[in-house]
């Protein structure tokens, strides 16, 4: 009997082993444990700090760095601030040399130890999730990977405002970012995270092709215009030209290397609260929620890509294949991709595309609800002084030799600075070599606080802010969430439709003329009706 | 339950003679207690709605809400059909083939006997992405080797396996066979192995054919190791392969009808949505449906035939 009962037991126990990791991943004790620590953290420094102001000699925030470093010279040790963020290839090699220098400076500024944690962009989003929900230390962070909403949903995120934390402590913070960009990112209110500061704006449906193409098949660039950031002016009508001509020339390559952003990088759709289930197709004009699916303008893509795939230019393998679009262009066997551009934007694709590579601009620019509030950086909740990593925050939006720590590493080690201030590689170093080159400036804090590449303009921040401020398209929803949990099953019953039968028409492998039907028919069926108008009365609540 | 004295004097008498035994299973059970017991109490955070400020046991209650989510829409036939259906046919393929495979190699007299085994069995130890490539290596439509090679060889039109969901339910099937049988035919091969040779040699001597004594003194001496392999795959029939649903078929949203299953469907949908508490709501569910179909599976082996039942 006894035998049989612990058989069971057993058994039991054996079968529950996949919730092992969601128990630990999500184990609170010691996250209830430093929450209170910090809350009681706050109150004494907030005491203290009053009191000195009273007196009238140093400002809050001078205050609490001469308490901090009054603490380091009695104990000894420095409190360690750690902002995460991920890059392509995970920790560089250099990353504690880099971390000894941003502590030695930040020491000297600030009283505290600065840590930089680089996550691989691959494992960022579980690493991040565990780290914050175990209570292991990280202080601040980038939501580019696990999502800004869904870091503010699962009560991650620190309110930044709380006791004046940004005006006492990140004034210099605040006062660099535009008031609407800042309001962009508030939740019911409440300020959780600040944008990066970058190009928000994008400018839409960009056909990019290999330069060395072009010229092989004998196309006459000199017709176009340049738009404003300097790249050719060119009509759907001039792509389908070029796409022929350079089709013929190289039979053996392949024309379009596609990938599903018809949408996201090829119009001026907003998809509020981040998802095409429900769109503004007018967002500049209107605030009605509509099914993009449905819209003229998709139908347009969806002939387009038939017309692309009949014609040979696309690969009979796109639909399984997840390279990246520039990545195929590297390796020489593709031609040509659509993306969207940014002042700037020449050397980048240069690069990833591995060859000269000729900008085509075909749609407008447009800046969309969520453009802004896409991944702001965050305060972990729990962590132990919020004010110390206020300050880091505030150096890392400000302070030029942070920044260029963190954007580049180390001069002279890693990158040399040219006269007129811009940089390049130190002697001997390239990409592949290099010690810390992240290579992630866009999602960086503050990537024009830092030198500029050599071949960008020096002045590419403020080509970048005029870019924003001058975007034509500008959602009236900027700013705009919404917390979809509600509605889950419908969202996944959503994405199941739209995997099922976007995808090939989004690559041509099927006549628009069903396919669209089929797509609309089975996101009706999945409950796109009710999504939309649950979107449409958050919006309209949000409008109010 | 009180213990006569003589009782408890065997009892110690008996502890004291295992304690070597205890200790080596002490690693085994400390394992089993942090890694399966410990985390059993965050089994509630299936009925919270999960918020790190709180943590687990401070969120919101919310009840049964989060297995909303698995029921919500029509999509929960079509996995749940999936899952089952798959694991049914899986438990009964990969048992016949493996028992049978195992057999061949029991019979086996050949030096190359080693070599085989290791031919079978490699396959188990390549990861699913890699399998999921091999795959892809015979029915990509530019390269794949079945549409350039056989079937253009046949004057046949190429078929878009990826976007064709007919053939998924053979190749699924197939590849997981070929994938698991090495594994599960090694199992089969000890017990195999460890059946007394001297009931063959009289078998022999008594007139029984190779096919006679595979029927009649292998299958039978075998039946506790197929009773207990299948009972294990019974108690997972809710859960499935991961890579194999999801790697394989190039995560085509055109085939979801066929290869989407519960693990599928959640990882999907859940990564979209990161959130813990309906993670564990599926986690859950799985544990306690499994956990019952293998209790009837086991009253079902202990009406039929005491002797094999697990417990």
């Amino acid at each position: 009997m006894k035998k049989k009962a612990l058989a069971t037991l057993l058994l039991a126990a054996m079968l529950t082993t996949s919730l092992a990791g969601c128990g630990d991943a999500a184990d609170s004790t010691p996250t209830a444990g430093t929450a209170e620590k910090k809350e009681e953290a706050s109150a004494e420094t907030k005491e203290e700090a009053t009191v000195e102001t009273a007196d009238g000699e140093l400002s809050l925030a001078e205050q609490a760095i001469a308490d901090r470093k009054a603490k380091a010279q009695a104990s000894g040790e420095y409190e360690k601030v750690v902002v995460s963020f991920f890059d392509w290839t995970g920790a560089p090699a250099g990353l504690d040399r880099v971390n000894a220098k941003l502590s030695e400076y930040t020491r000297e500024k600030l009283g505290v130890d600065m840590e930089l944690l680089i996550i691989d962009a691959a494992a960022y989003t579980e690493d991040l999730k565990l780290m914050l929900s175990s209570g292991e230390q990280v202080d601040l962070f980038s939501t580019c990977g696990p999502g800004y909403m869904t870091c503010v949903n699962n009560g991650y995120t620190a309110d930044l405002e709380e006791d004046g934390l940004l005006d006492n402590y990140g004034a210099e913070l605040k006062s660099l970012i535009r008031t609407d960009y800042l309001d962009a990112c508030r939740v019911g209110g409440t300020l959780y995270g600040v944008p990066p500061i970058k190009d928000y704006a994008i400018q839409t449906a960009c056909i990019l092709i290999g330069t060395e193409y072009l010229e092989g098949a004998g196309v006459d660039l000199s017709k176009f215009e340049k738009d404003d950031l300097g790249y050719n002016k060119a009509t759907w009508d001039d792509v389908d030209e070029m796409f022929a001509a350079i089709h013929e020339a190289y039979p053996d390559k392949i024309v379009y290397s596609t990938q599903d952003n018809l949408l996201t990088q090829g119009s001026c759709v907003d998809n509020i609260a981040g998802d095409y289930f429900g769109c503004l197709l007018d967002p500049a004009n209107s605030l009605e929620v509509e099914n993009v699916y449905e819209s003229d303008l998709f139908k347009e893509w969806a002939d387009r890509a038939y017309r692309w795939n009949q014609a040979g230019y696309i690969s009979g393998d796109a639909m399984t294949d997840d390279n990246g679009a520039s990545s195929r262009i590297k390796s020489g066997a593709y031609m040509a991709m659509m993306a969207q551009a940014k002042p700037a934007y020449q050397n980048q694709i240069n690069g990833e595309c591995g060859r000269d590579m000729t900008i085509f601009d075909v749609g407008d620019a447009f800046m969309g609800s969520s453009a802004v509030s896409a991944f702001p950086w965050c305060m972990n909740q729990a962590t132990e002084d919020p004010i110390a990593a206020m300050q880091v925050l505030n150096l890392l939006y400000t302070d030029p030799v942070v920044a260029n720590l963190a954007c580049w590493g180390e001069e002279g080690v890693e990158y040399v600075v040219n006269a007129d201030t811009s940089i390049n590689w130190a002697e001997g170093v390239n990409p592949d070599n290099s010690e810390y080159y992240p290579n992630v400036l866009w999602l960086m804090p503050n990537q024009y606080a830092a030198h500029v590449w050599e071949g960008d303009p020096i002045d590419v921040g403020e080509q970048t802010a005029a870019f924003n401020d001058n975007c034509p398209v500008k959602s009236k929803a900027l700013g705009f969430t919404w917390d979809n949990s509600d509605y889950a099953a419908e969202f996944t019953a959503l994405q199941n439709a739209y995997k099922e039968f976007g995808p090939q028409i989004v690559y041509g492998f099927v006549d628009p003329e069903t396919g669209l039907k089929q797509l609309n028919d089975a996101l009706y069926a999945a409950g796109l009706q009710e999504y939309m108008d649950a979107k449409q009365e958050a919006l309209n609540e949000w409008a109010k | 339950m009180k213990m006569t004295g003589k009782k408890e004097k065997n009892l110690k008498k008996r502890l004291i003679r295992y304690i070597p035994l205890y200790i080596m299973a002490l690693p085994g059970l400390l394992y089993l207690f942090v890694n399966n017991y410990m985390p059993l109490p965050g089994l509630v955070l299936a009925f919270k709605k999960y918020n790190a400020k709180k943590g687990i046991f401070g969120s919101k209650n919310v009840g049964f809400k989060n297995f909303k989510y698995l029921f919500a829409t029509k999509d929960a036939f079509v996995i749940t059909r999936n899952t089952i259906l798959y694991n049914i046919v899986f438990i009964i393929v990969n048992t016949l083939l493996a028992v049978f495979v195992a057999i061949l190699l029991a019979e086996m007299t050949s030096k190359l006997k080693r070599i085989y085994q290791i031919i079978i069995l490699l396959p188990f130890m390549i990861s699913m992405v890699i399998v999921s490539y091999l795959v892809f290596g015979f029915l990509s439509n530019d390269n794949g080797f079945i549409n350039n090679t056989i079937l253009s060889a046949l004057g046949k039109e190429p078929i878009q396996w990826y976007m064709q969901k007919q053939y998924w339910p053979f190749i699924l099937v197939f590849v997981n066979a070929w994938k698991v049988i090495g594994y599960n035919c090694i199992i089969y091969l000890s017990a195999i192995l460890g059946i007394d040779r001297s009931i063959y040699e009289s078998a022999s001597i008594d007139g029984a054919g190779k096919w006679a004594q595979v029927r009649k003194i292998t299958i039978p001496l075998l039946r506790p190791t197929i009773i207990m392999m299948t009972l294990l795959a019974v108690g997972r029939i809710f859960y499935s392969d991961f890579g194999l649903f999801y790697q394989v078929p190039q995560n085509q949203g055109a085939l979801f009808a066929v290869t989407n299953t519960i693990d599928t469907y959640v990882y999907r949908g859940l990564l979209e949505l990161g959130d813990i508490s309906m993670a564990s709501a599926a986690g859950l569910y799985q544990s306690v449906v499994g956990f019952i179909f293998i209790l009837a599976a086991n009253l079902i082996v202990r009406k039929l035939d005491p002797d094999n039942a697990l417990f």
